[in-house]
Formats: C-alpha cells, structure tokens, sequence
C-alpha cells in the first residue's frame, strides 16, 4: 500500500517535471499566464484592502482572515490545477470518448488522466497563495507547516469536486458547461467570508457546494491550530474526494469510445 | 455617396442581426449566464447587507442598500454582456484566419464592432431582464424617473463601443505577443477593481476617487450604473464628457493599431 503510493507519487512528480517542460517550450505565454494569474488574484486582494479600509470588521472576519482566505484558497487550487489540469478538462474528455489513451496504460485509470496535463495559469494562483501569506500574513512556523498541509487538502478538495463535476458526462451527454458552472459556484463562494451566509445556504456550502471545506474550515483552522478543526477540514476533503471517485468509476462503466486516433505525447 | 455610406451601415447591420440571433439560439449558455449572475448577486446581496448593518447607517456613497444592489445589475449586466472580442482576435491572427478577413469587402474592425455588438445587445438584454427580476425578488423594486432612464440609455451605448474598443486593443495586441490571455485578464482585472463593478466608485477612499474617475473604466461600468439608480443632470454632463473623451482616445489607438498590425501581415500562400 505504503510502495504503491510511493510509486503514484514518483509518477505524480515526473509528470510535473514534463509537464513543466512542455509549458516552457513557450516561455513567454507560459510566464505570461503565471504573471497575469498572479495579478489577477492581487487585483482581489487590493479591493479587499480597499473594502476593508472602510468597513473593517466583517462579520468578525478582519483583513488578515480575508487574506489567509486567499491565500490558502489560491495556493490549494493552484496546486490542484498545476499538478492534475486534466481535472478541469474531465466532463470534455468524456463527453469527446477521448479518454481511451488511458485505460490501456498498466495504472489506475483517473490518477494517471488527470496528471496528464497542467494548467499553466494554476501555477500563478499557487505562487501567489505562498507569496501573500508570507508576505501579508507573516506566520510562525507551525502556521507556515499548517498552510502547507492545508492547502493540499483544499487542493483535494477542488480536485475531487472537479472530478465529481466532470463525471456528470457519463450520465449527461456534454455537461461541460454544467460542471464549469458548478465549478464556478464553488470558487465564488469560496472566496468570500462565509459568515455572509446562513440557514439553508449555509448547510448547501457543506454540501452540494463544498465552499465551506475550502475557505471556512481552513481559515479557522489556521486561526486556532485546533487539531479538531484540522480533521474536520482532512474529512470533508476525503468525503468529496469519495465523492468524485465513486462518481467517475461508477460512470466508467457507462464510457462509450469515441474511436479517435491521437498521439499524445 | 450618401447611398454608398447607407449600404455600409447597412451591410454591418446585418452582421450584427445575424449576430444577434445565432446568440439567441444558444439558450444553454444563456441559462448558465443567467446562473452565474444570481449566484453574484445573491453573494453581493449578503456581503451589502452585513455592511449596511455593521455600518449603521442608511446611504453609503450616496446609495441605499436597495439602490446598491440595482447598481450591481446594471454593471454586471454590461460587464457579463461582453462577447469574448479579444480572444476572437487574438485566434484569428495565430490562425492566419486574419488573412480571409482582410480580402473580404468589410472593415476588419467594423465587422467585429457588427458582431460583437449585435451578441452583446441579446446577453445585454437577458441579463438586466434576469437580473432586474432577481433583485426585486432579493431586495424590492427601487423607483425609477423618466428622465434618468432617458440619461441611463444615451450613456450605455458610449460605454458598449468604448468597451469595444478596449477589447480590440487587446486582441491586437495578438500580432506581437505569444499570447494576450494574460493581457486580458489584467485588463478585465482593471475593469473590475478601478471601473466600480462591485463598489461605485464614491465608497472608495475620497484620496483615489479624483483619480478613478477620469480612467476610461469609469466610463464603462460606474457612469451607467449611477445612470441606472441614482441620476443626477450634473453627473450625466460629466460621464458624457469622459466617454467622449475615451471615445477619442480609444478610437484614435485602435485605428492606429490596427493600421501599424496590418504591416505585420504576410501572406506565404496555402
């Protein structure tokens, strides 16, 4: 068990490095689209600076919990984007019968599909998630390792709910614009304070939208160091992780080729 | 003469007609916009609603939390009516479709004005009809005068064809860059942050608003919107004054961008 998911994460780590590889075969709009993810989510970040400069207190949510907001939700989704850019591709490659390159290679077949591209601009957003919790935050240690660790499960989180999101071509037909809506909603929710949010949407943001997993849970998370609030966010990354796997295996018995020929290189 | 300059204005017209009613069809990306929109304000709805709150008092930047949220429509209706002109050119000129577009008797510029146009006008539409329904539901019709509607309509086209502009600029920038995708997304950034789409631009800082309010940005979003909730005479003659000027500017810089790419273009058969 311990071997094998060593050996996904030797795979994980050369896809990476190709991946990376083939982004700089075009240097310029790859850095182009990193500089210009890094501004946007700046761009953000300022009209929360400017928000919060005239109304300070949100609901007991202050500039700095906006920020860790951010910061932790852009490196999460960054990472998951960068390393598994598939994910956002998924309902397309279904819908298209494009996914038959992957269920002749000798590895499970989701993992090793979703590795199978990168998307450049998510190295922007994970960049900018370190650089302004470092810079803007100024954490200690322990709060360093914690958003580290955090982002990671919220990256499981944008993950499993892409993938979730995607598998509904198995049932669908084309639901590409179905799953970017749904992905949409997540990210919108997700980058507000949740406390703008009560009674039924509140329990649809643990649910149907898993924003809370990805911004409420970790920003309380890094507040308090609390290892309770900590597996609290691990469990509700790997229910909606469950969630998405369970959807797509569940789906690939439904999956009708497509017949085309490709190379992918 | 005169016919010559009809059948062109003609001739655009029909293309963005045309335009108009292939948007019309595609009613799923029409539902999904519609979507996105409610889920914005619906977000934005809460966010106002915990300031006016916590801030106690009934007007912020001379609007109520009514007025606000009617404010929002206004701007993300424009904002979310705006075709995606940019990576259109952008595709053309890393295709070489651009070399189809220039045999063709139209106006490289004019037929894209035509046809983003003629989507923008069907999205326009649906997501103030959409978003007008979805605001009286969350927060109450507020009252609307004659006149400020009147004002509303002569500023929204300046700020559709400064927009256009705008986005051409970026698109060409298509024939010296790898890509404008990073370009496009600063310059929607800009929009966003600088131009009032979230917040009019009277509730930031009175040190930046003098400064805000003479970028072109203003003139797209913030000026209709206060067209929309709160008109006032003075305020009109001033954002009419802007879009001229932007209109200017910007019409002077696409012409002349256009002009200077069209050298870069070199046709090696095929």
């Amino acid at each position: 068990m311990i071997r094998s998911l060593f050996d996904y994460l030797r795979l994980a780590a050369t896809y990476v490095r190709f991946n990376l590889k083939a982004h700089l075969e075009y240097r310029g709009a790859f850095f182009s689209q990193v500089v210009s993810m890094f501004i946007n989510d700046g761009a953000w970040v300022i009209f929360w600076i400017l928000f919060f400069k005239r109304f300070p207190v949100l609901h007991g949510w202050t500039i700095t919990d906006v920020i860790t907001l951010w910061a932790v939700v852009t490196a999460g989704f960054g990472l998951a984007f960068g390393i598994m850019g598939n994910a956002f591709q998924l309902a397309t490659l279904i819908a298209q019968g494009e996914i038959d390159v992957w269920l002749l290679q000798p590895r499970a077949v989701l993992p090793h599909m979703l590795l199978g591209r990168s998307a450049p601009s998510a190295w922007g957003d994970a960049l900018f998630g370190f650089v302004v919790y470092l810079g803007f935050v100024r954490p200690d240690w322990p709060r360093m390792l914690a958003f580290i660790f955090l982002s990671l499960i919220v990256g499981v989180v944008f993950i499993g709910f892409a993938v979730l999101c995607g598998s509904l071509s198995f049932f669908m037909g084309h639901a590409g614009a179905l799953a970017d809506q749904w992905r949409n909603a997540l990210i919108s929710f997700s980058t507000y304070p949740p406390t703008l949010f009560q009674g039924a949407v509140k329990v649809l943001l643990y649910t149907v939208i898993p924003a809370g997993f990805v911004s409420y849970l970790p920003v309380q998370t890094l507040r308090s160091m609390s290892a309770v609030d900590g597996l609290l966010c691990v469990g509700g990354a790997l229910l909606v992780l469950a969630a998405g796997v369970s959807a797509f295996y569940w789906g690939l018995r439904r999956y009708e080729s497509g017949n085309l020929v490709s190379m992918n290189g | 003469m005169r016919t010559g300059w009809l059948k062109s204005v003609s001739k655009y017209s029909w293309i963005g007609y045309t335009a108009a009613r292939s948007e019309w069809a595609y009613s799923a990306a029409n539902v999904s916009r519609i979507i996105f929109m409610a889920t914005v304000l619906y977000v934005f709805m809460r966010l106002w609603s915990v300031v006016y709150e916590g801030a106690g008092v009934e007007r912020l930047g001379g609007l109520t939390e009514k007025q606000m949220l009617w404010y929002l429509v206004a701007t993300e209706s424009i904002i979310m009516s705006m075709p995606r002109l940019w990576y259109e050119v952008d595709h053309e000129v890393r295709t070489g479709a651009v070399a189809v577009q220039l045999i063709r008797p139209l106006s490289y510029i004019g037929a894209h004005f035509g046809r983003s146009t003629g989507e923008r006008l069907v999205r326009f539409a649906i997501n103030l009809v959409m978003g007008s329904l979805i605001a009286t539901l969350f927060a109450g019709p507020i009252a609307f005068s004659l006149s400020g509607l009147a004002m509303f309509a002569m500023v929204l086209p300046m700020a559709f064809i400064i927009d256009f502009f705008g986005a051409m600029l970026v698109g060409l920038c298509a024939f010296w860059l790898e890509s404008t995708q990073g370009i496009a997304l600063i310059y929607s950034r800009l929009m966003m942050l600088l131009g009032g789409l979230m917040v009019p631009l009277e509730v930031y800082p009175d040190s930046v608003q003098p400064i805000l309010r003479a970028l072109p940005f203003a003139a797209i979003l913030n000026a209709p919107g206060r067209m929309l909730v709160a008109p006032t005479f003075a305020l009109f003659v001033q954002c009419l004054g802007l879009q001229a000027l932007c209109l200017v500017v910007y019409g002077f810089g696409v012409f002349a961008l256009h002009r200077y790419a069209l050298r870069r273009v070199f046709v090696n058969g095929g």
